[in-house]
């Protein structure tokens, strides 16, 4: 099956999720997990950066719509994007280039763990700092973006293990 | 000019990266103008008719709440309701027209919150009119889209709704710091007024977008801080915004006539 359909799934999988199930989930007003950057954490490093940049911005551009945010979902995960070779030269040797693809499979647990939580941090604090667009709710903001970190992972790991199991 | 396009090669992933983060900012700063969000609604057709389809079919599971609210409206109305042959008084109320409309997107947990109703301009909906429920306040238009529009919440930063007590004429705004959907925050109360837990507050006649008397809560606490010349006072909210299904839109047939009064006064001073 060629590789491409198989990510222009993942991207409707994973938008529809996002959109339709875990926006509506609204626990106690400081936990919104966002989940659907996994695309782009898996997509291939070998691709080239211009266009995982685009993705992105695509990605979260379709987020914003549906949220009524206005960008702060496109910036928050073209920054992700940036930011992606550069976490990945922390956990593998060659910066990721000798990897077909990524998953919990070729990285293992713990560098998995590793780089998925550095760019959910980042995507969620640029996204709830975007959001507030002042400092003087600074520690509120804050409290809300590792909350909200920590549930992304959860279910980050959850759906990544499981995809990891079935797939071959 | 070679070394131009080495330079553009060489450093073509940041500059890409740069671009697309300033298009993305720049519709967050351009959204913070009441004016400038065409680049996000002129999409909201499609994503409108995507929402419409999930609402319709998770509306079923709420259909017994639904009714419960419309059989209390219902009582509530009848209560009311005047007779209707006296037609030489004009009531200053009964100048509004309502429109009914379904939520079909609803959100209370973020900073900036905002609603989507599944009604649009072509059913006479317009920037800026008000939207309510038979409990109170809910926010106002901030765009319309023909079939569509989306709502500014009161829990949303940008949100201000100038208010008044029912026992007293004493008046302030309500603004929203963010934390719970359930309490808002009451400003510009001065110190010597006389205030209470459970004092309800009513949108007062200042506003050309809410009649006068529509409820927004009642007073939960207050602190009299002695440095501060105001009171601190956080409201509880009369409506659930977690639990909005159906709402009215507002119209006021007479805002222009007023704006256009009062912006005489603006450009005399």
């Amino acid at each position: 099956m060629s590789k491409t359909l198989l990510h222009i799934k993942r991207f409707f999988i994973l938008t529809t999720l996002q959109i339709t199930v875990l926006n509506n989930i609204q626990i106690s007003g400081y936990l919104n997990p966002y989940i659907y950057i996994l695309f782009i954490m898996l997509l291939p490093p070998k691709i080239p950066k211009t266009l995982v940049l685009s993705f992105a911005f695509i990605l979260g551009f379709t987020i914003d719509v549906f949220e009524n945010s206005y960008g702060i979902h496109a910036a928050a995960s073209v920054l992700l994007a940036y930011a992606r070779p550069t976490v990945l030269s922390l956990v593998s040797v060659k910066g990721g280039e000798d990897l077909e693809t990524i998953g919990i499979k070729q990285l293992r647990f713990g560098r998995f763990f590793t780089y998925s939580g550095i760019l959910c941090l980042l995507h969620h604090f640029t996204l709830f700092y975007l959001e507030a667009f002042r400092l003087n709710e600074f520690m509120d903001t804050f409290g809300r973006a590792i909350l909200s970190t920590i549930i992304s992972m959860l279910i980050i790991l959850m759906i990544e293990s499981v995809r990891s199991n079935s797939n071959k | 000019m070679r070394n131009l396009f080495a330079f553009l090669y060489k450093h073509h992933v940041f500059l890409v990266f740069i671009l697309l983060e300033i298009t993305a900012i720049g519709t967050l700063i351009q959204s913070h103008h009441y004016q400038g969000s065409q680049f996000a609604s002129s999409a909201r057709l499609w994503s409108g008719t995507l929402l419409e389809h999930f609402e319709n079919s998770i509306d079923y599971f709420t259909l017994k709440k639904v009714n419960q609210l419309l059989v209390e409206e219902n009582a509530q109305l009848r209560t009311k309701s005047v007779p209707a042959n006296k037609p030489n008084k004009i009531n200053p109320a009964d100048i509004y027209q309502y429109t009914s409309a379904k939520v079909i997107k609803n959100s209370y947990n973020k900073r900036n919150n905002y609603l989507t109703l599944n009604k649009g301009s072509l059913h006479g909906l317009e920037k800026g009119m008000g939207v309510c429920v038979n409990k109170g306040v809910v926010g106002i238009i901030r765009d319309v889209s023909t079939h569509y529009a989306t709502v500014m919440s009161l829990l949303n930063k940008h949100s201000v709704i100038s208010t008044r007590f029912t026992k007293s004429n004493h008046f302030g705004e309500i603004v929203w710091d963010g934390k719970s959907h359930r309490f808002a925050q009451l400003r510009s109360i001065e110190k010597y007024v006389n205030v209470s837990v459970g004092d309800t507050l009513i949108t007062n006649s200042f506003s050309s977008i809410f009649p006068e008397g529509i409820l927004l809560g009642t007073v939960h606490r207050f602190e009299r801080d002695d440095t501060e010349n105001f009171y601190k006072i956080e409201v509880d909210l009369s409506v659930d915004y977690s639990r909005l299904d159906y709402v009215y839109i507002i119209k006021n047939p007479l805002t222009n006539e007023r704006l256009e009064l009062e912006s005489k006064l603006t450009q005399n001073e």
